[in-house]
């Protein structure tokens, strides 16, 4: 398996470690590419969902996993993504190519707004400073004109040319593409000097500033890309539902996009990854007992909504008690098992 | 005259709510160093349990309650057995997420015993007003402002001469030190989380006299942060004025800036969040509150 030591700091940081890594990752790409062919639209539209969540969970992770910041507004920020595209698309006719990173800025620009504040304030308080902002935009779009209260907007679809993005399997390949390049870009922040930069602010951020590291310039930036990657998934979550209603926004959102980086892992890109798929994937289950168990329980199906907030809670109560780490630790602790096997180190 | 002072009185009923939730808060994150954000939680299931024995059961209603505010505290006392008695030490973000995900399960536990639906909790006060010069007051709310009133005396004399109070805070102030002292910290942790449960409980069912009992009951735990904030999150006294101001601001910006329309806004119910940008100016004005002190922090 190649070279067994790093020696240089560049080897260290490499995107790609080994062959290992790499042909695991051409398997993945070639498996991600060949699934809309195999899949039902149902199992599909799980996938399409899964990877609106990757990005979402990545921008998350960069502020609270890397940065230490706690945001508990992510939901509110991927909203104004979607109004944003939304408004854009339908009103000023602009193009998705277009609209896509503006919904992304907007939302940036607006996560900005939260950042600066953070400046002065820390843990819970920056939580609940969150926590208010993320009231206040579910109240703006309820009672503003222009984002039509609880009816809702209806976004257009995304056409290319001629070409128009419609079936499960074209917002497959649309998605597919937004979160490989989102990952790609999460990854190269995390390793280069801003994603160290991060990791110090999370660690001691007095320490850091006394290190050099500017923490008004960085805690802004953390905010910063973590909103433009809440735009982006809100953007193509508002294409790909074509109707938007402020309750998709609300706190639960938030709750579940926090649920997402604290089950995969705190402070690393596989791990929003995991996160992500595993709890988009828990209502879906849920849904799936309950269905199994219709004849048994026939009231149960009425359930489901208060099903899915429990086991959210269970989620992150659970992970943070037994495995603080989330998928990502668990993943590296079976990877070490295996690495040493049969010796214990 | 009469209006604005109907408007404060009305502000007072639900200011003591929210200063009874901000006594909790302060109370835990003061001795246990966790912000619970379970607390408007805590509020619901009290409110469901008096619900339960006083309607479903048919009690009277002076049994119910005390019963509500016995398993508020054991509530509490549980919570802290099973969950948070494993994280201190740990960082705040983990302690803050787990209340955050014990608050989902205790909705969606309350959601599957006691449903989605609104119900009236009966009290002897239920639709009954008061009349004093002209100033209409709905007994509910009188009682509310009465009884809490009494408590928040009670809470300042047993933090500042009981023993047991007294050594509550020489555990928030320093826990290692309070140890050493003999002071049993884990029984004080315990019994600053079951204080919690029970002025939640008694919240709940103040905010059950006011409007109905339902799961988004637990909405105004949201609220009363913004009133632990804006009182200082380490200040008993604090939060009690916090409450009361967040309390009052609300009832004045529902009857003065609701229902205005603005070129193409309109405010509806202002009363939903004027409590959260009261939170949002504390917080970039003097994040430490009214009464709190600033932190000093050492690398």
């Amino acid at each position: 398996m190649g070279r067994k030591f790093k020696t240089s700091y560049q080897q260290d940081s490499a995107l790609f470690q080994n062959l290992w890594v790499k042909s695991w990752l051409a398997i993945a790409i070639v498996v991600l590419c060949v699934l809309p062919f195999v899949l039902k639209p149902y199992e599909l539209s799980i996938m399409n969902g899964i990877g609106i969540a990757v990005i979402g969970a990545l921008g998350l992770n960069l502020l609270t996993g890397y940065t230490g910041q706690i945001s508990l507004c992510h939901g509110a920020l991927v909203g104004i993504g979607a109004y944003s595209t939304a408004l854009l698309s339908a009103n000023l006719g602009l193009h998705f190519l277009v609209s896509l990173p503006l919904s992304g800025l907007m939302a940036a620009a607006l996560g900005l707004i939260v950042g600066v504040p953070s400046l002065r304030l820390k843990g819970l308080y920056l939580a609940l400073g969150t926590l208010a902002f993320g009231f206040i935009f579910e109240y703006v779009i309820l009672h503003w004109n222009l984002t039509q209260g609880e009816m809702g907007l209806a976004v257009p679809r995304i056409q290319f040319a001629s070409f128009v993005v419609e079936t499960e399997r074209h917002f497959y390949f649309l998605i597919l593409i937004t979160a490989a390049l989102a990952t790609l870009a999460a990854k190269n922040i995390a390793r280069s000097k801003i994603g160290r930069c991060f990791v110090a602010i999370c660690d001691r951020d007095i320490a850091a500033e006394a290190m050099g590291i500017s923490l008004t310039k960085y805690k802004i930036m953390a905010f910063g890309i973590s909103a433009f990657y809440a735009g982006l998934a809100g953007c193509l979550l508002a294409h790909y539902q074509q109707w938007i209603v402020p309750g998709n926004f609300d706190l639960m959102l938030s709750i579940s996009y926090i649920a997402m980086i604290i089950m995969g892992g705190l402070g690393t890109v596989l791990g929003s990854i995991l996160g992500a798929g595993l709890i988009t994937l828990i209502p879906h289950g849920i849904v799936y007992l309950t269905d199994a168990f219709k004849d048994v329980w026939p009231g149960l199906s009425g359930l489901i909504v208060s099903f899915k907030l429990g086991v959210f809670g269970l989620v992150i109560v659970g992970t943070l008690l037994f495995e603080p780490r989330g998928l990502f630790g668990i993943y590296q602790r079976i990877k070490v098992y295996w690495k040493t096997w049969p010796f214990k180190y | 005259m009469e209006k604005i002072i109907e408007i404060v009185l009305s502000g007072l009923s639900m200011g003591s709510i929210y200063s009874l939730l901000a006594l909790g808060f302060v109370l835990i994150f003061k001795s246990t160093g966790v912000l619970n954000f379970a607390q408007g939680e805590f509020a619901m299931v009290g409110a469901f349990i008096c619900y339960t024995f006083a309607s479903l059961m048919k009690l009277p209603y002076l049994v119910a309650f005390p019963i509500a505010i016995v398993l508020g505290a054991v509530l509490g006392v549980v919570i802290y057995a099973l969950f948070l008695r494993r994280m201190i030490g740990e960082s705040i973000f983990s302690t803050i997420m787990l209340t955050v995900g014990l608050a989902s399960i205790l909705t969606s536990t309350a959601g599957l015993i006691w449903g989605h639906d609104v119900y009236l909790l009966a009290s002897p006060f239920t639709n009954k007003v008061v009349s004093i010069r002209g100033i209409i007051l709905s007994q509910g709310a009188l009682y509310t402002i009465l009884v809490s009133l009494i408590l928040f005396i009670v809470f300042l004399r047993f933090f500042n001469h009981s023993l047991l109070g007294i050594s509550m805070k020489g555990t928030a102030e320093d826990t290692d030190t309070a140890g050493l002292m003999g002071i049993n910290v884990r029984m004080i942790h315990m019994i600053a989380w079951a204080i919690g449960g029970i002025v939640a409980a008694l919240a709940g069912m103040f905010l059950a006299e006011q409007s109905f009992v339902r799961l988004e009951m637990s909405h105004v735990g949201i609220k009363a942060m913004a009133a632990a904030i804006l009182g200082g999150m380490d200040s008993i006294a604090g939060a009690v004025l916090g409450g009361v101001i967040v309390g009052i601001v609300e009832s004045f910006a529902s009857s003065y800036l609701s229902g205005l329309e603005f070129a193409n806004f309109h405010t509806g119910d202002i009363k939903e969040v004027a409590a959260f940008a009261v939170m949002i100016l504390v917080l970039m004005i003097r994040p430490q509150g009214i009464f709190g002190k600033e932190k000093v922090e050492r690398v």
